[in-house]
Formats: C-alpha cells, sequence, structure tokens
C-alpha cells in the first residue's frame, strides 16, 4: 500500500470522507479539516507508520500531497536514525 | 414592561427508563427502577457498583469525526434538546435567531473526555492527549452544541450550580421569556457521570447509597430509615419555553405554564442544607408565581436519599405549607432514575408536567420504613392515578447551597 493509499484509508475511516474527494492535490481545509483535525489525524498517521511526530506540525501541509510527502520525508529520516525502530508501510 | 407567560411546549429526554417522555413516566407509574450494576470497566474496585446508566449510543446519532468533538455529555444534550425541539414542532428557520436562547445546567462538564485526558497523561505516561479534550471537557460545550446545530444567536448559557444547575438554567430561561427579552428559550440540562474517575471521587465523599445486595435497583431509597445515599444516573432532559403569545400565535401545544421560579442559598456549609434556605426558595419560587402554598397539589422532592437532605427537606416543606404538608403528595423520583446531578432538575420538572397532564403522581419507591424525622406523604404504596393537579413544584437543591425551585400550572 503506498502512502497516499494509507492517508486515504486514515481520512475514510476516521473522518468519514468520501474516497472520490481524497485525490492527491485535495486541500485540507475544503476537506473540512481543520487545524484541530491535522493534530488528530497526525496521532493516527504515527500509529500507522510507526512514527513519532514530536516537532510542530508544519503549516505548509496545505494538500494530501504535502502530508505525503511530509511522511515519507520523516519515515525516511526516521528509520536513519533509528532502524529497528522504524516500520514502513506494509 | 410587559409581563408574559412562560409556555412549555415541549418536553425531551434522555434518561434512564426512557428515550421519550412517555416510556419514561410509564416506568416511573409502574414503579420500575433504572438503577443497576454498572459493567467492569467503570465499577471495578468501587464499593457501590451501581448507576442509572441512559440507553444511549452516541455511535447511533453521531458519526466520527463530529463524535470526536462530543462528549457523551454534549451527544445527550444534543439528542435530549433535539426531542424538545421535535415535540414542540417548532422550526428555528422560521424563527428570528437572536430572539432564541439555550440555556442549559451542567455540572461535571465533559467528565469523560477529562478523565480520559488524565488517564492518558498519568497512567498511560503519554503526551498524546486528545487535541479535543478542552473542547469536549468545557462545562458549557453541551449549550455551545445545541446552539450552533439550531443557529440560535441570542443568550446561551450554561448554569454550573452543582445539583442545582439544570432548574436553574429552566427559572433563567423563564425569567427572560417573560421579561420578552426572547421569545423561544431551549432550556434543560445534561450530565454524564458514569465514568470511573467521577464515580470514585463520589464515593469519596461518603454520599453514595450501599449497594442493595439482593437488589441493586433498590439501593436508592428517599425518606427511609435505611437510606444510604444517592445513586449516580446519566442523561439529558429539556424544554422548550415560549412566550405565550409566541405559541398561540404559531399554533402550538401548550403542555403546562412555568408559574414560578425561586432561589435561595444555604450559607452554612458547602454540602450541609439548610431547611431555611430550602424553605426560602419554595416560598420565592411561590411568591413569583403569584400563588399561596394551598395551590400546590404535588412536590417533586429533591430527595435525593442522603441522611441529612431528606430530614431537611421534610421540616422545609413543613415550614412552608405547614399542616398542610401532610396532606401534599411529595416524591423523590430518583428512587428510579438515580441522581442525574445538573441535568436532575430539568428532568424533574419534565416529570412533573407530565404528572400535570396525566393527573397521576408518580410514587417514592424502595420506603418500606420511613425515617421519623421523614414523616409526609410520600406516596410509598405506589402511582396515584386520576389526581386534579392544578400546579405541581419541582425542588432542586445543591451542593454549594444553590436551592432552585420551580412551579408549573396546568396550561389554561
Amino acid at each position: 500500500m503506498s502512502t497516499l493509499e494509507a492517508v486515504q484509508e486514515i481520512l475514510i475511516k476516521e473522518f468519514s470522507l468520501n474516497p472520490v474527494q481524497l485525490v492527491p492535490n485535495a486541500e485540507l481545509t475544503s476537506l473540512g479539516i481543520d487545524s484541530l483535525d491535522v493534530l488528530e489525524f497526525m496521532f493516527k498517521v504515527e500509529d500507522r507508520f510507526g512514527l513519532k511526530i514530536k516537532e510542530d506540525i508544519p503549516t505548509t501541509l496545505v494538500t494530501l500531497n504535502d502530508v505525503v510527502v511530509y511522511i515519507d520525508e520523516l519515515v525516511l529520516k526516521q528509520s536513519r536514525d533509528a532502524p529497528s525502530q522504524a516500520s514502513h508501510v506494509s | 414592561m410587559t409581563l408574559h407567560r412562560v409556555a412549555v411546549t415541549g418536553l425531551g429526554v434522555v434518561a434512564p427508563l426512557g428515550n421519550s417522555i412517555e416510556e419514561l413516566f410509564s416506568n416511573l407509574v409502574a414503579g420500575h427502577s433504572g438503577i443497576r450494576v454498572l459493567p467492569s470497566s467503570v465499577s471495578e474496585g468501587l464499593r457501590s457498583k451501581i448507576g442509572a446508566p441512559a440507553d444511549f449510543d452516541g455511535q447511533v446519532h453521531f458519526q466520527v469525526p463530529r463524535l470526536r468533538m462530543l462528549d457523551r455529555v454534549s451527544q445527550l444534550a444534543l439528542i435530549g434538546a433535539a426531542r424538545a425541539i421535535a415535540d414542540a414542532r417548532i422550526s428555528f428557520e422560521d424563527e428570528r435567531g437572536a430572539r432564541c436562547g439555550v440555556f442549559v445546567g451542567c455540572g461535571m462538564g465533559g467528565a469523560g473526555a477529562t478523565d480520559s485526558g488524565y488517564h492518558t497523561l498519568y497512567a498511560g505516561r503519554s503526551d498524546r492527549v486528545e487535541p479535543y479534550t478542552v473542547l469536549a471537557a468545557m462545562t458549557n460545550a453541551p449549550a455551545s452544541w445545541i446552539g450552533i446545530e439550531y443557529a440560535l444567536s441570542g443568550p446561551n448559557l450554561t448554569y454550573s450550580t452543582a445539583c442545582s444547575s439544570s432548574a436553574v438554567a429552566l427559572g433563567e430561561a423563564a425569567r427572560r421569556i417573560r421579561s420578552g427579552d426572547i421569545d423561544v428559550a431551549v432550556a434543560g440540562g445534561a450530565e454524564a457521570p458514569l465514568t470511573f474517575g467521577v464515580l470514585r471521587a463520589w464515593e469519596a465523599m461518603r454520599t453514595l447509597a450501599t449497594q442493595d445486595p439482593k437488589n441493586p435497583s433498590a439501593s436508592c431509597r428517599p425518606f427511609a430509615r435505611s437510606r444510604s445515599g444517592l445513586v449516580l444516573g446519566e442523561g439529558a432532559a429539556f424544554v422548550i419555553l415560549e412566550t405565550w403569545e409566541h405559541a398561540i400565535a404559531r399554533n402550538a401545544t401548550v403542555h403546562a405554564e412555568l408559574t414560578g421560579y425561586g432561589l435561595a442559598t444555604d450559607m452554612a456549609h458547602i454540602t450541609r442544607p439548610t431547611a431555611e434556605g430550602q424553605a426560602n426558595a419554595m416560598r420565592a419560587a411561590l411568591v413569583s408565581a403569584g400563588v399561596h402554598a394551598d395551590s400546590i397539589d404535588y412536590i417533586n422532592a429533591h430527595g435525593t436519599a442522603t441522611l441529612q437532605n431528606d430530614a431537611v427537606e421534610t421540616a422545609a416543606i413543613k415550614e412552608v405549607f405547614g399542616a398542610r404538608a401532610y396532606r401534599l403528595p411529595v416524591s423523590s423520583t430518583k428512587s428510579m432514575h438515580g441522581h442525574l446531578l445538573g441535568a436532575a432538575g430539568a428532568l424533574e420538572f419534565v416529570i412533573c408536567v407530565e404528572a400535570l397532564r396525566r393527573g397521576t403522581v408518580p410514587p417514592t419507591m424502595h420506603l418500606d420504613s420511613p425515617d421519623v424525622s421523614c414523616d409526609l406523604d410520600y406516596v410509598s404504596e405506589g402511582a396515584r392515578t386520576g389526581i386534579l393537579l392544578r400546579a405541581v413544584m419541582s425542588n432542586s437543591f445543591a451542593f454549594g447551597g444553590t436551592n432552585a425551585v420551580l412551579i408549573a400550572a396546568t396550561a389554561s
């Protein structure tokens, strides 16, 4: 499963969103995801990707694709820092 | 200033013993108790494992992600208010939002959200506190959600005076209707205290009833010699209040008139009630209704089944009603639906309105042997039907001392 598919799965399950809305360039705000929802969403991302998001979430995350890129970079960084702990998307 | 009569045009409940006023009242008349042993997830380790839960599953009514923002108390409030609005057959699309207000009593706010947040922090040693915790836990969340749901832009107020919270909410709403500040009020109370943390805190105060080993549902015994305390319950109860003219203009069914509201405060102690404070609240309500004590035909007592309250309330009723106190039916329906704290006043007012409409007085259950200091007519033999009730009184007294009394009269 790709990162995008995993993100889509979270949004469908946890935010009751319609799959057809979840195209890569869809903006989070247009999906009804506000700043608090982003925090909640990131908890789910942490669980799903085995990540630990310690720093503030960048305000530049506008579209789904921005989120996907952010997650991929974080997965890569954290697998480099602690290869035994990070787990990739299955 | 013209004073308006206050019409009660809608009733809605989510309560132990009923998801409609008809179901609730029928169960009360039958003497059924909604008190039961709670699941071990919330009662493990408690001395008394009992409570009065509402038959309510939030997931049936709300979807994620909204569900995550709504503590159970707000879920109960939204559905209780929706039922009152449906009963009143009022559409707020036809109303000016600024002329409509929301008045909610709530004692403990989003107790579940608070409990869960602390559990995450202290037991889970995790920093992953839900981002919605503050919004879910804040005491005014139930009122706010109702205002948002129906776009009611008039006053949106939450009253937190412990066990009298929603009696105060109804009374304060009625004052604004009476003065003509607003046309319509959605007024009520909600409480969801059946979490382990809240139950344990109440248990620590030694005010909860001892669980009856043979029949847990009979553990709450107001006015009885064997009474041992209150049983916590959850739920919501709402009414729609309107100026009489507004109700008539839209051809609404008027269930009753809210005629009286009295407040008086105990100054002695944070928990210890005084007959003087309770009696003063009853007198103030009679003055507000413009009626003599003789015109009250039923009192729904605060009747918590604590040692202190029931004896003091009995003395206060005697102080106000004199010799007539002994001929006046007084019952505590808490013996069946438990103590809904911030929702108790609204729930018991709704029960009073239904008593008026049906000419039926619900009983006090599990009162086999009265305390010597409790010597009134507590309707312990079972409900009384076919009684002409002109006006009824609902007592709500509170830790902190805010005593609130409401009077409802037959619509005529």
